[in-house]
């Protein structure tokens, strides 16, 4: 069974005139243990795809199933527990509490969900991340690429099946974005989940096994 | 709680500035409330220390204890468990140049009228008089002797006795004939019939009257047609209502502000999975600790004020009352919350996150 699977899904905003096609009727499946990447020009519908395939954006047309549910048929109140247990979200904005140190962030998560990472994994990430010294910090105290990493951390800490990042390398400088990459590959293959990854940095696809390139909206395989 | 206390503890000033408005509120309530009671207190304490079911008074009194009058041995016709004679005039007693507006009981000394004396001793013979120890915050003492407004006669002050007020006046207690002295004048009880006001009773008082002149009628109807005691509580009460409809308003445009205000970072939240409830709960919990610690603080804040007001504000703090109102006030904020609540579900997590 694939993890997620794309049947016939397209997206459009608004109507008559000002109708734009963000996503064109795709089609599209992940496997475990895939890292994929997805490039493309400014406003092509790269995150569109990203939230659609993350439940947060309803397709005009066609079916998303992850782990063999298809998320159309779900409730909010499923598609939250999907998105809770399924997926992990590394954001183009960040996704950190503002009142949270970061040893909470991880801590609210142990609140709302179980058999996320034990501590002794979650010591191995920090020190993977570099961010071992930053536990005591709140997120206003650290700096971009900081955040992005602690992001990062706590997208994986849930063990989701499903990664899904929006530029996650982009505040980061390419030494930080190489090591990032060979991280998330690394729990990818590791762990036998699946990660997509939307870049503009095309230096980052040699970390990925499939790399699709987007444009106004049409997915199409590029190597 | 997870949340709510972890984001109060990152922004303490903001959550302080909260806790103070509710505090100022609550104050505001229970020291209205203080005075609701102070002033009920005023009317009503020497009656309630009747600890009375009814009183019998003229049917053409109109319930006044002022215009009833009726024979002493009128007293034989009632049927009750108990029953005391009650004579009353209200005067103005002075000593050199202090004065005072008080009320004067003519009791029996046998009968359940009789106060408790809590300083010098009961009156014992004509012109003694136990008076209520309001009259010491008046300067009035012990041997005191006083020249009443209606009256040739002098009465001394024998014994003091607490909690004594009548329709705002301290009470004197005295005698039935020196009631009688002061009401028709020296020598002139010898060829009248006795007269007195009203009797009370205690126990079942249905059935207590037989005379159509006479009706009884229960204590706390008599209170409330004391004069002024209704009209008094009545507004005291609608301003504690009135207070608690706009604190309730405040309260959930606080609770409103600061939600909006965290859309986006509840967006977020939303977006990773976590769920309506939980974040229903914590914004709850967040509300209830809020509320608690500014109605604590505000309860004891009251408290310590009463303890430095003088003594002629009428406050008096009835603790059941107030835990009452500090209760409704941390329910009105929790419903305000819960009009954030609904805020929060409606939130789309998508906007909040930008993509
Ligand atoms: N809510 C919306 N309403 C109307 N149009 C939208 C909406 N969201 C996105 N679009 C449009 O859809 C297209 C794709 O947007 P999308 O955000 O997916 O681009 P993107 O590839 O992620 O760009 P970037 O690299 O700048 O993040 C754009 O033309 C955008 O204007
Ligand atoms: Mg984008």
């Amino acid at each position: 069974m694939s993890v997620l699977e794309l049947k016939n899904v397209n997206k459009t905003f608004g109507k008559g005139h000002k109708k734009v096609e963000a996503l064109k009727s795709t089609s599209f499946t992940a496997e475990k243990g895939e890292v994929i990447a997805i490039i493309g020009p400014s406003g092509s519908g790269k995150s569109t795809f990203l939230t659609i395939v993350g439940g947060l954006l309803s397709p005009s047309e066609g079916n998303v199933i992850i782990n063999g549910s298809s998320l159309t048929d779900l409730s909010e109140k499923k598609r939250s527990k999907v998105r809770l247990n399924e997926i992990g979200f590394v954001l183009q904005a960040s996704n950190l509490i503002p009142f949270l140190t970061v040893e909470k962030q991880f801590k609210l998560l142990d609140k709302v969900k179980k058999n996320n990472m034990t501590p002794e994994e979650l010591k191995v990430l920090y020190e993977d991340l570099g961010i071992e010294d930053l536990k005591n910090k709140y997120p206003s105290d650290l700096s971009g690429g900081e955040k992005q990493r602690v992001a990062i951390a706590k997208a994986l800490y849930s063990n989701p099946s499903l990664i899904l990042a929006d530029e996650p390398t982009a505040s980061l400088d390419s030494d930080r974005a190489f090591e990032v990459m060979a991280l998330l590959r690394n729990e990818t293959k590791n762990k036998n989940t699946t990660t997509i990854v939307v870049t503009h940095d095309t230096r980052l696809i040699g970390y990925c096994d499939r790399v699709f390139k987007m444009n106004d909206g049409e997915l199409r395989l590029e190597s | 709680m997870f949340l709510a206390w972890n984001e109060i503890k990152k922004n303490k000033l903001r959550f302080i500035l909260i806790i103070g408005v509710l505090m100022l509120v609550s104050y505001l309530v229970f020291f209205l409330s203080g005075l609701a009671t102070g002033l009920k207190d005023l009317n009503r304490e020497s009656v309630d220390k009747w600890q009375a079911d009814g009183i019998i008074l003229t049917e053409e009194s109109d319930k006044s204890l002022l215009q009833s009058s009726m024979n002493l041995d009128q007293v034989k016709e009632v049927n009750a468990d108990e029953s005391a004679v009650l004579g009353q005039i209200s005067a103005i007693a002075r000593e050199g140049d202090k004065k005072a507006n008080i009320a004067l009981f003519g009791i029996r000394k046998n009968e359940f009228l009789m106060p408790n004396v809590v300083e010098g001793k009961a009156f014992s013979k004509e012109k003694e008089v136990v008076a209520s120890d309001a009259l010491k915050e008046e300067g009035f003492k012990l041997g005191d002797t006083l020249e009443l407004s209606s009256s040739e006669e002098k009465l001394k002050i024998v014994g003091f006795t607490n909690n004594a007020r009548f329709n705002a006046a301290p009470v004197l207690y005295a005698n039935l004939e020196t009631f009688q002295e002061i009401k028709f004048g020296k020598g002139q009880n010898s060829n009248m019939e006795e007269q007195i006001n009203a009797i009370v009773v205690r126990g079942n008082i249905k059935n207590s009257v037989s005379d159509k002149d006479l009706e009884v009628i229960e204590i706390e109807t008599f209170i409330e047609n004391l004069p002024g005691y209704t009209e008094q509580n009545l507004t005291l009460t609608f301003m504690i209502y009135f207070l608690f409809i706009i604190s309730s308003v405040i309260v959930a445009i606080f609770l409103y502000v600061l939600t909006v205000q965290k859309i986006s970072m509840f967006g977020l939240m939303k977006a990773q999975g976590i769920s309506n409830l939980y974040l229903a709960k914590s914004v709850i919990a967040q509300t209830f600790i809020l509320a608690f610690l500014g109605v604590a603080v505000g309860f004891i804040l009251t408290l310590l004020t009463g303890q430095f007001l003088p003594a002629a504000v009428p406050v008096s703090f009835d603790i059941v009352t107030m835990l009452l109102y500090g209760i409704v006030l941390i329910v009105v904020a929790i419903l305000g919350a819960v009009f954030s609540v609904l805020t929060i579900f409606k939130i789309d997590p998508l906007k909040a996150i930008g993509g």
